[in-house]
């Protein structure tokens, strides 16, 4: 039987014969990759292995050799005897790995989206079940806030009952109160009413009594008289005159009886004491309930933010997405995972239809227009031409448009049972696919034997895998690198999860069927769902999963280009949306942010309320612009005082700017005199630059046009307000700015002033200004000299240019030195030096000028220059047109770029300027791996003695040592625990004494490494106490060789002495002014401001050396002078601050005083592009260099 | 590194689980395609009782091309030059495919057993072999209890 086996062996691959060919000399091999590895393509032969007979190969190469059927027969009987399975590449083609480039049966990977070998695939597998373990870990880490979180909103719905019963109570309260006083107030009145009804009554009854008694004695009386009082009756004279006086009375009475209606007449008002009708009003409104954003909420707000950082590296991506996909949500309905289905293949990229089209075309006039796309038409989409028939293809593409609709639908139905409304991540176990597999894992053994193997992908017919191809990820500029990763952690499972789908079959459906059954009810699907073959299956679970089982068999294609065609509208909805992410808000803004910025919220869509869960509310509290000013004055020092009177002063009152100043000068110690003159510095290019500024200006204002957008909720920010309180003034006042200010005293003051700080800096920082032109001129004319600036051109090639030689100035700067004296010899020889440099300069900036085209100014300025003397009027006009150029991003030719810089690099004009100039790599040192000057995922770097390049290679848990042409000098450290051993280590710092200080970041703690990096010390462990940390990031030392630490997830910062001793310690977990949340890196400046990334916060805060808050800036966003997530954080000796804007992949440069100054980068892997940026440092030249994390570099600018 | 073919694995696994008498080859543990060889002198030959290491390469494109094979001991052998390289035909022009690990060494050892002083390598060696055969076999016996015997 061994024999017979090896009978059937090939002896070249050592495997059973596929395809065995049979040469002349009657030895067969497999056709490939045997028999074509053994041609000499030069001699068109096949040396036979067995007997080197050489054989003539056949006109249709080795295919034409003649198949050894027998050999073949043989194969199959031996396979039905020992009962082996059919080979699963029968019938496949072999192809280049696209990885590994060997020769083997390839399967698109959905890892790299290349058709790769079995190997590569498997380890590619390896790869991500890595990475799904470890970011699983990261979860399991961050699943804990969420259920913080969950607690905090069982809480929070505790209270809301709690709060809402004791409302309604009070409710109650009050409308018993209101009654009660209501009857009262009733019963008193009537019983008044009463009680007068009954007095006046009584009166009355009395008076008429009284009156009827009176008229019947008058009658009587009356009577009497005329019958008695006559001659009739003997009267005596008394009784008469009684009688006449008793009438005579009865005269009077009559005449003076007066009813005084009057009195009788007083009617009861009933009055009330307020409007009857607003009385109601207030009754019927009598109270209202005031929905406050209490404490306690907006902490459960926040603490739902931090979930979604949770803290793995790739939060930001992860927040990131989460907007994008809210947006997404929005107006797309765009589910995760693109709209695919939990492991399906990707599906193909539009480009493809072009692609399509285009072979359609070949012949007609669209072709050259075509011709670009098809070019991109890989290998094996050529290869598989046959499948990719035009015809056909586009006749199934009409078949697919139709079912589009439905078959969104049912991938709809399939996973969004249980998706999780906040994130749109649903229960992987819901997944058909899952729970094949693991129905597979758990009865697996005895299936095994009827379970086909899984077979690698099959090259169908279905365009489906040979269509998939990477543009999807080009597009990707929006993507972050969570974001693939999470697709690529759901299509690893897929793409095990891929094989077997189709073919289970019908063997398992029933099994599936009733194990669906099993899993938990989910809410009620739709019944539509498919009502083929939903007929004969009850539940409503299987149901789904069975017609998407169903759909995958027979009609996967179809759902694809349904799915192109959504990832197309993706596409073009970022293509609008990418590069200016909330267009929307800010045309929801615009109009009614003037009138009253706070109703904007309730013209929030719900969509955009889901980004406000996630995105508002975190912002301090709010406080009203215009109080802005002064309460920053209140709380800030007196440094800080006199900078923000300065700048709250500046415009209007522009005489008294010169006295602040001398105040600040006299009043405070030198220290703060330093940084006044920095902020004065600043300041002055401020006021001379003014296009720039103006239009700095104008893009706050925008800014700030934003900043009540919904976007952020009700509240809007303290610093965007302060802001925004600013620009209005100042747009008022720009216009002035330019032309008015050096005329007056104060210009004149400040241009002396000025001068003598540029003398000094020139004196202390800038070699002399000669430089300049003798580097320049060199550059063109010579670039292989052996001067190191050649040599640094040499090196770098192209991407270098005239700023690395204009860098290089220290060696240029004795040459320049030792000319400059010559030159103001004698006035002739200086007006030709001098009109040379005049030429050059026009040279060198062009058109632009037109003061140095009069040769007056110009030789003015040249003699100033030779003088060595600043030049000032020409480098402003220069520095300020350069402004202008490049923030308007205008195209400069590279070469009058490069030329500009080293021209301002050289001059000595002011670093700003040669910020302003950053954008170009320098050149970039590292790639993945562990070898010396390879990087896994860099992250803290530090500039050392002689500019040396410290960068902590964190996931190779080691510290490299670069010189400042990013030559590897030295590595040390390794892995563990012990000293000198480092653990995912982040920060690094190098002291004066050059001596590494490095942040051990999962050791908790700080290690101190000499020059040579052998171990000196460790102090720190993990707590919360003095001295301990929990995840020690950033680190820095100051001038005196305190060691600044940000103690991460303790939110504060941590000081101590050199030697390890506790100093002191500042912040705590908030979003307050002086409070941190995830604090990444810290900077000291010269002037002994500590900078703070406060990188959950968006912000970077600056603190004095004893913790007192000094100011902060920035917000969350990607606007100019916005952050997202910052890290790394650097300030040079000028008081700059440069920001790397991790969120945003760009690095972000201010002024000392916080005001934005230049941004550049962008997402990606090419040249000044970032993945991930981390630590951040400026050397003393002005280079910028940056650990660009996820793409394993450093990258110097 | 490219993922290891198929049969390089499969030669591996047979040599360790059907070793060739007389001769040992492990492959290194952080590189599948070098391999440690150790090859006893064959009996009757200059070289016997002696364990003679050898290195073993297998480059990229094998099988298509042969394996590099080193003596790493020192031997004193026509055909073998004073660093250990090795004169053998089917090292050079004449491999084959269908030749493996296990048949590259067992040529070798019979190489051992048939110096073939006409095609020599190391020229002193190989003259001393065809004018004094037997100074020769002594020198050689000398070299392999020196130099391959002692551990």
């Amino acid at each position: 039987m061994e024999q017979f086996e090896s009978l059937l062996t090939c002896c070249v691959c050592l495997d059973r014969f596929r395809n065995p060919k049979l040469l002349p000399c009657q030895h067969s091999y497999c056709m490939e990759p045997c028999m074509d590895g053994l041609v000499d393509y030069v001699r068109r032969q096949v040396k036979c292995p067995e007997c080197r007979a050489e054989h003539r190969i056949p006109y249709q190469g080795v295919q034409g050799f003649p198949t050894n059927v027998t050999l073949q027969r043989f194969l199959e009987l031996h396979a039905q005897i020992a009962g082996e399975l059919p080979d699963p590449t029968a019938g496949q083609v072999m192809e280049r790995c696209n990885v590994c480039s060997e020769k083997a049966y390839c399967a698109p990977c959905a890892h790299c989206d290349k058709k790769v070998c079995e190997d590569c695939k498997s380890a590619h597998m390896e790869v991500l079940r890595r990475e799904i373990a470890r970011i699983n870990n990261q979860i399991r880490r961050g699943v804990n806030r969420l259920q913080d979180i969950l607690a905090v909103v069982e809480r929070n719905t505790a209270n809301l009952q709690t709060n809402c019963g004791a409302v309604a109570g009070e409710i109650d309260e009050i409308r018993k109160r209101l009654a009660k006083a209501l009857k009262d107030r009733t019963d008193f009145l009537r019983t008044e009413v009463d009680r007068y009804l009954a007095t006046e009554l009584r009166n009355l009854t009395h008076l008429k009594d009284n009156l009827e008694l009176e008229l019947s004695n008058i009658q009587s009386n009356c009577d009497l008289a005329d019958k008695y009082m006559n001659d009739d009756v003997e009267w005596e004279d008394t009784e008469l005159v009684d009688t006449k006086e008793i009438f005579l009375k009865t005269v009077e009475f009559l005449r003076n009886f007066d009813y005084e209606a009057g009195d009788y007449n007083r009617r009861v008002r009933f009055i009330m004491t307020h409007d009857p009708n607003q009385l109601v009003m207030h009754v019927a409104s009598y109270g209202e309930l005031n929905i406050t954003n209490p404490n306690a909420y907006s902490a459960g707000l926040q603490q739902s933010q931090g979930l979604t950082r949770s803290k793995s590296d790739h939060r930001l991506a992860t927040q990131f997405r989460q907007q994008e996909e809210a947006k997404g949500y929005m107006e797309n309905d765009e589910p995760i995972l693109g709209g695919r289905k939990f492991g399906e293949r990707r599906p193909p990229p539009p480009e493809k239809h072009t692609r399509d089209y285009g072979a359609t075309d070949d012949y007609s006039g669209y072709e050259s227009e075509h011709r670009p796309s098809r070019r991109f038409r890989s290998r094996f989409v050529r290869s598989h031409q046959q499948d990719n028939d035009s015809d056909t293809e586009q006749s199934a593409r009409v078949v697919k448009s139709e079912h589009k609709e439905k078959e969104k639908e049912k991938v709809a139905d399939t996973e969004d049972a249980t998706r999780g409304p906040l994130s749109g991540i649903f229960r992987l176990s819901d997944c058909p696919r899952v729970i094949q597999r693991i129905l597979d894992v758990d009865s697996g053994k005895k299936k095994e034997k009827k379970e086909p193997p899984p077979p690698p992908k099959p090259v169908q017919p279905a365009p489906q895998p040979q269509r998939r191809q990477p543009p999807v990820r080009q597009q990707s500029e929006d993507d972050e690198i969570t974001r693939l990763k999470r697709q690529n952690k759901a299509r690893e499972a897929s793409s095990e999860g891929e094989s077997d789908e189709e073919s289970v079959g019908s063997l398992q459906r029933n099994q599936r069927k009733s194990s669906v059954q099993t899993q938990k009810p989910t809410a009620t699907r739709r019944p539509s769902a498919s009502d083929t073959s939903s007929t004969h299956r009850p539940s409503a679970r299987a149901t789904s999963t069975e017609s998407s089982a169903s759909t995958e068999s027979s009609g996967s294609a179809v759902k694809h280009t349904g799915a192109i065609l959504s990832i197309a509208e993706l596409k073009a909805k970022y293509s609008i949306d990418g590069p200016s992410p909330k267009p929307i808000s800010r045309i929801l803004s615009a109009g009614n942010e003037r009138s009253a910025p706070v109703t904007t919220n309730g013209t929030a869509s719900g969509a955009q309320r889901v980004q406000s869960r996630f995105v508002g509310s975190q912002r301090p509290t709010p406080a009203p612009a215009p109080a802005e000013p002064a309460h920053e004055d209140s709380d800030t020092s007196s440094e800080e005082e006199t900078d923000s009177s300065e700048e709250s002063e500046e415009e209007p009152a522009t005489q008294r700017k010169p006295e602040s100043q001398a105040m600040a000068r006299s009043d405070i110690g030198p220290l703060l005199a330093r940084s006044t003159n920095a902020r004065n510095d600043a300041h002055d290019n401020k006021n001379k630059d003014t296009p720039a500024q103006t239009r700095y200006r104008t893009r706050q204002s925008s800014q700030t046009e934003e900043e009540p957008s919904p976007r952020y909720g009700a509240t809007s920010s303290s610093y965007s307000s302060r802001y925004g309180s600013k620009p209005k003034d100042e747009e008022l006042t720009s216009s002035l700015d330019d032309e008015s200010k050096y005329p007056t005293a104060r210009s004149r003051y400040l241009a002396l002033k000025e001068r003598r700080n540029r003398l000094a800096r020139s004196k202390s920082s800038h070699t002399g200004f000669g430089a300049g032109d003798d580097d320049d001129q060199d550059e063109p004319v010579s670039p292989t000299t052996a001067s190191p600036s050649a040599y640094l051109a040499a090196r770098y090639g192209s991407g270098t240019g005239g700023s690395e030689l204009s860098r290089s100035r220290s060696s240029h700067a004795l040459k320049s030195r030792e000319s400059s004296p010559e030159r103001p010899v004698t006035g002739e020889k200086d007006g030709a030096a001098l009109s040379s440099w005049a030429r050059y300069l026009k040279n060198k900036y062009g058109s632009r000028g037109k003061d140095r085209d009069t040769s007056g100014s110009s030789s003015s300025s040249s003699r100033r220059l030779s003088l060595g003397l600043p030049l000032r009027s020409a480098n402003e006009l220069a520095s300020s047109d350069d402004d202008s150029k490049n923030a308007a991003g205008s195209p400069i030719s590279p070469t009058a770029a490069t030329a500009a810089v080293a021209g301002f690099a050289a001059a000595g004009s002011s670093p700003r300027s040669q910020y302003l100039q950053k954008r170009r790599l320098q050149f970039s040192v590292g790639s993945r791996g562990s070898e010396p000057g390879c990087f896994t995922w860099p992250r803290g770097i530090a500039v050392g003695p002689e500019n040396i390049m410290v960068v902590a290679d964190s996931s190779n848990h080691r510290v490299q040592v670069f010189d400042s042409n990013g030559i590897f000098i030295k590595e040390f450290g390794q892995y563990g625990s012990g000293e000198g051993e480092f653990d995912c280590l982040a920060g690094v710092a190098v002291n004066r004494i050059g001596q590494y200080i490095i942040a051990d970041r999962y050791n908790h703690r700080i290690q101190v490494f000499d020059p040579a990096g052998r171990f000196l010390r460790s102090f720190g462990s993990q707590g919360t106490g003095d001295g301990k940390f929990n995840y020690p990031w950033g680190i820095t030392t100051d001038a005196l060789g305190f060691i600044y630490v940000c103690d991460k997830e303790n939110h504060r910062v941590q000081v101590f002495q050199s030697d390890g001793t506790f100093v002191g310690k500042f912040g705590s977990f908030g979003s307050k002014l002086g409070q941190l949340e995830h604090p990444h890196y810290i900077a000291v400046s010269s002037t002994n401001r500590v900078l703070v990334s406060d990188s959950n916060n968006h912000r970077i805060q600056v603190f004095d050396v004893n913790g007192r808050v000094l100011s902060s800036f920035g917000e969350e966003g990607s606007e100019d002078g916005q952050f997202k997530f910052p890290r790394g954080v650097a300030v040079d000796d000028q008081g700059y601050i440069v920001v790397a804007d991790s969120g945003n992949n760009r690095i972000q440069i201010f002024h000392p005083d916080g005001t934005f100054l230049r941004a550049f980068g962008s997402w990606g892997c090419g040249d000044g592009e970032f993945k991930g940026l981390e630590g951040i440092a400026v050397m003393s030249g002005g280079n910028i260099i940056v650990c660009d994390r996820e793409n394993h570099r450093v990258q110097v600018f | 590194m490219a993922a290891l073919p198929r049969r390089i694995i499969k030669e591996t696994q047979r040599l360790m689980q059907e070793p060739v008498p007389g001769i040992s080859a492990v492959p290194s543990e952080n590189n599948a395609r070098y391999f440690h060889v150790i090859v006893t002198g064959p009996e009757d030959s200059p070289f016997e009782g002696g364990l003679f290491k050898l290195e073993l390469f297998l480059p990229e494109d094998y099988p298509m091309s042969a394996p590099k094979v080193r003596f790493i001991t020192k031997i004193y052998h026509p055909n073998i030059d004073r660093l250990g390289r090795i004169c053998l035909d089917i090292l050079k022009d004449k491999w084959s495919p269908a030749l493996q690990i296990r048949t590259v060494l067992l040529s070798i050892q019979a190489l051992l057993s048939a110096p073939n002083p006409d095609d020599p390598l190391a020229n002193d060696v190989a003259e001393l072999w065809k004018v004094n055969e037997s100074e020769a076999i002594r020198n050689a016996k000398e070299w392999t209890r020196r130099y391959a015997m002692d551990n």
